[in-house]
């Protein structure tokens, strides 16, 4: 069976055709058997494409793609201007900006010490840096919020709220210690940021629940 | 509800994390962004190639993506950038190979001699059966349209085709696909 309708009925299913199309379509189904159960075992091909589970590979193939990556290089160093950083690199920054601020924490906690470097003059630059200090200043209040509420948090909780914090901040710690070596780097400053700003989120999100708790 | 919304949040900021981690060069968190996201990466790459190249696509796409972690801003999820991605590798390897996009052509029945409809949890193993002996380019649309969400418009630009064959080509699939279900 083939009517003028058949090759339709996909995009009735979908919701795709025009109200005038439509209600003609829903006319001739009213009377079309055989296009009704068109349409409903299309709606269930549908629901079974929805439905495929996904599986992982027979073998792991982690070890493979391990050994194509560029050990201790930063990914994606391929554009032009962007520097790489090895781990020695990256290590040693990480070692100058704690002989600079004296300790990785206090560092994370008053960035804008990281002055010392000195930045390049790019305003772009400037107005991250002085919204990366704005966010430090809102995480180490929301911080403070944190330390006070969370005893109404149960203690697993609390736990892993605490291992996404030290997750994030050495990310931030990392970002914080490339920029050192490279502080007018746009995609470090832009990464700094947005992982600043999970952990404002997380912190928001976590207070909003010990709050909601009391 | 609110743990749920809390452990969504802290999976979606501890992936964030990673992906942050593994930009800066850390292969550990690349590892644990690969065991998160490998069986949905796996499965779309099975689903719209065949099977035995699977494994080598798949290793491309997450090795592309160690490769491409600097143009990943945070403004989507990562797994819906890696998946964008890998639909791109695979579209890649397609061109590469040189592989001619099949369609339907009228009067074919592209899953004759694939086996009936199965009464077990196994059926929907014969769905992927089914689906793998579609034409390439038809399998392809399904897989994009009804199997990853993509809307036609997308899959248009993807595949270098107009809307209105990814329209035809994701019913001809539809409708062989029901064929196989109603045997």
């Amino acid at each position: 069976m083939n009517d003028q309708w058949t090759d339709r009925l996909s995009e009735y299913v979908d919701g795709e055709l025009a109200n005038s199309e439509r209600t003609a379509l829903e006319a001739h189904l009213a009377t079309c058997a055989e296009c009704r159960a068109i349409v409903a075992d299309l709606r269930k091909v549908v629901a079974r494409a929805k439905a495929l589970e996904d599986r992982a590979p027979k073998v792991d193939l982690w070890s493979g793609i391990h050994a194509r990556l560029t050990p201790g290089r930063r990914p994606g160093v391929t554009r032009p201007w962007r520097v790489s950083f090895s781990v020695p690199q990256l290590l040693a920054a990480s070692i100058a900006l704690i002989l600079l601020s004296g300790s990785g924490a206090w560092l994370a906690l008053k960035p804008r010490q990281s002055a010392v470097v000195t930045p390049r003059p790019d305003p772009e630059f400037a107005v991250l840096n002085v919204s990366t200090r704005r966010t430090d200043a809102a995480i180490a209040d929301l911080q403070d919020v944190f330390d006070r509420n969370k005893s109404r948090l149960d203690t697993s909780t609390v736990r892993v709220v605490q291992q996404a914090f030290t997750t994030i901040d050495r990310a931030i710690a990392e970002a914080r210690a490339a920029l050192v070596a490279d502080p007018g780097n746009a995609y470090l400053n832009l990464h700094l940021a947005d992982t600043m700003r999970r952990k404002l989120e997380l912190l928001r999100r976590v207070n909003a629940i010990a709050a909601a708790q009391s | 509800m609110g743990d749920q919304v809390l452990e969504e949040t802290l999976t979606a900021d501890s992936i964030g994390a990673d992906a942050a981690l593994a930009a800066s060069g850390d292969a550990s968190a690349f590892e644990r962004l690969y065991r998160t996201h490998v069986a949905r990466v796996h499965s779309l790459v099975r689903r719209m190639l065949d099977a035995d190249e699977a494994d080598d696509v798949t290793q491309d796409v997450f090795v592309r993506a160690w490769e491409k972690l600097s143009t990943f801003r945070g403004e989507s999820a990562f797994g819906t950038w890696l998946h964008r991605l890998a639909v791109n590798v695979v579209l890649g390897r397609r061109k590469t190979l040189g592989v001619e996009r099949g369609r339907f052509h009228t009067g074919e029945d592209p899953l004759e001699g694939v086996s009936g409809r199965r009464e077990t949890p196994e059926v929907s193993m014969d769905f992927e059966d089914a689906l793998a002996r579609l034409p390439d380019g038809a399998r392809q649309v399904f897989v994009l349209h009804d199997v990853e969400g993509y809307r036609h418009e997308e899959i248009a630009r993807m595949l270098g085709v107009v809307p209105g064959t990814s329209k035809s080509q994701l019913h001809h699939a539809r409708m062989a696909l029901r064929r196989y279900l109603d045997r």
